[in-house]
């Protein structure tokens, strides 16, 4: 448990006038588009690596930057900065252990379903609280004026974080956290984690990385969470690399994540309660040998390019030979991975035939032959929800950037943000 | 093919190049110093087809970083150079060198010196 009380007296001084500026750019139209025609705004620039949102049925928006901090743009343009990263300046209060590294830093956010009666909040972030440190969510509440943050609880404490570099591509500290924060259709929070570099973590019954945590809002394990004998209540499944997206299907609610796969395999998958994804980077099993600082997710050959089928079978995502029951992905973006990182499910008749359909933000990646691949891809399920039908690559009315977050609005447009600093609203129309 | 295989490479170097400034000494803005790279000579146009199809993706298509890729814009043609010219030679600088040297191997000098004053200039 931790709380926070080093409030500044930052009020409405803080706020930030870029929301309404921006909003006067204009919007540029497309026409000729796969299924709809689609119209871009710019939301909010010059952000610093923006990596998730969420609303209110208003269009109030709760985001986060990852070196920065939270804030909430109001339905009139205007941004109250609300709870910074270490000693960020200009924010109304600050967590002083929360810091960023790497890929770490502020991630996920949500509303809670009942924020109109209690005004609840959740955001995950890297914390230095304890040591060795450790990614936590937090639950705040948010003062009815929206310009502060008060009553912190750490509802999770003990997500697994990567302290040190390790001899890998992106080897750095901070290394894959998971991130995304959900309410789903059953009420329950839930919180994706990754392996950090660690081979041990995925397949770990206790460590709390390569998780889908299905957890109460005071961090309760939920009743009918189902792992396997051993495990932390908390895990709904386990056995993932790095779960970035989590989206809940609108017909049968199924959680259905989107993940990030080493040097090949993204993947989305349709979970089932106790679920093991099947990602298992350990050396000296599975026909592996020793790998670099024990963890061979990048292996064989992770210094050079190489057939993305061969490094699939030397070290799969889902490893179906060590475990024959682990979850089935539905996609597997051609074999490729190219940075897949969040998704969220089309909602209104304006968007014609993909009403209904995921969407999946892809960052890019272009390594050792892989094309770079920045997009949002549109993937259409079968009649019976259980299998990817069709995928389309959306035809964007702006430059792609690295699609962090794709959210659904309150509006009936999806909004996007990506690493470089901005977020987008894409509106289906003629 | 030569060409993919220096595009594909200096966007790999840049990468690592970038994580490496976090380790690296105070640097000087690049317009505030001169640089020993002769700006007139380099090829900014082929520069920019090079960053416009392998750096973008990583670093931002102002080269102002985006994620754990940090930014670059703010950097020296000589500091970028020197690094590039580091990673050739196959020394490791920090955890994430395995993404550079690599490639790095088959940049010219030229190569390096047309990137290297594009990305320090292009977006000031």
């Amino acid at each position: 448990m931790a709380c926070n009380s080093s409030f500044l007296t930052l009020p409405a001084a803080t706020l930030l006038l870029a929301g309404s500026a921006l909003a006067a750019l204009p919007a540029f139209a497309q026409s000729g588009m796969n299924t709809t025609s689609l119209m871009s705004e710019v939301v909010l620039d010059g952000l610093d690596n923006p990596w998730d949102m969420a609303f209110l049925d208003d269009g109030t928006m709760l985001f986060t930057e990852k070196c920065k901090g939270l804030s909430v743009r109001m339905p009139d343009g205007t941004v109250n900065a609300l709870y910074g990263v270490g000693d960020t300046e200009g924010y109304s209060s600050n967590g002083s252990d929360l810091f960023c590294e790497g890929q770490a830093g502020m991630m996920g956010v949500a509303f809670d379903p009942d924020f109109g009666n209690n005004r609840r909040i959740y955001v995950y972030s890297t914390s230095n609280m304890s040591d060795p440190h450790t990614n936590r969510l937090m639950r705040f509440t948010l003062s009815d004026d929206f310009t502060s943050v008060s009553d912190r609880t750490d509802i999770v404490d003990d997500v697994p974080y990567k302290m040190a570099a390790s001899n890998h591509p992106f080897g750095g500290p901070g290394a894959h956290n998971g991130g995304r924060v959900r309410f789903g259709p059953d009420g329950a929070l839930y919180l994706t984690t990754g392996d950090t570099h660690n081979g041990e973590v995925p397949q770990s019954p206790t460590m709390m990385g390569s998780k889908v945590i299905r957890i109460d809002t005071d961090g309760n394990a939920h009743p009918d969470n189902s792992p396997p004998e051993g495990f932390d209540k908390r895990t709904y499944t386990y056995g993932h690399r790095n779960v970035q997206g989590i989206a809940f299907h609108p017909e049968t609610g199924a959680a259905i994540t989107a993940e990030h796969g080493p040097w090949h395999s993204d993947e989305i998958t349709i979970l089932a309660n106790g679920g093991n994804a099947g990602w298992d980077p350990r050396p000296n099993m599975a026909g592996r040998d020793d790998c670099p600082d024990d963890y061979c997710g990048y292996s064989p050959n992770q210094e050079g390019g190489m057939n993305r089928y061969e490094r699939a079978a030397w070290m799969p995502m889902t490893d179906f030979d060590t475990y024959p029951d682990a979850m089935p992905p539905i996609w597997n973006n051609n074999g490729w991975s190219q940075g897949t990182s969040s998704a969220a499910f089309l909602d209104g008749e304006a968007w014609g035939d993909w009403n209904g359909a995921m969407v999946v933000g892809i960052m890019g990646i272009g390594f050792g032959g892989t094309p770079i691949g920045q997009r949002i891809d549109v993937i259409q399920f079968n009649d019976d929800n259980t299998d990817v039908e069709d995928v389309t690559e959306m035809t964007l009315p702006m430059e792609p950037g690295r699609f962090r977050s794709v959210v659904m609005g309150p509006d009936g447009s999806l909004y996007t943000a990506i690493d470089e600093g901005t977020i987008y609203k894409l509106t289906p129309g003629s | 093919m030569v060409k993919r295989h220096v595009l594909t490479s200096l966007m790999i170097l840049l990468g690592v190049l970038a994580w490496t400034n976090s380790y690296g000494s105070n640097l000087a803005r690049a317009d505030e110093t001169e640089t020993a790279i002769a700006t007139d000579d380099v090829d900014l146009e082929a520069a920019e087809k090079i960053f416009k199809k392998s750096c973008r993706a990583c670093h931002g298509n102002k080269a102002q970083g985006a994620a754990s890729y940090p930014k670059l814009s703010h950097l020296e043609p000589d500091y970028i150079a020197e690094k590039l010219e580091i990673y050739r030679s196959g020394e490791k600088i920090g955890p994430n060198s395995i993404l550079m040297i690599q490639p790095a191997k088959k940049l010219s000098d030229e190569d390096i010196a047309n990137i290297s004053v594009y990305v320090a200039t292009a977006f000031d």
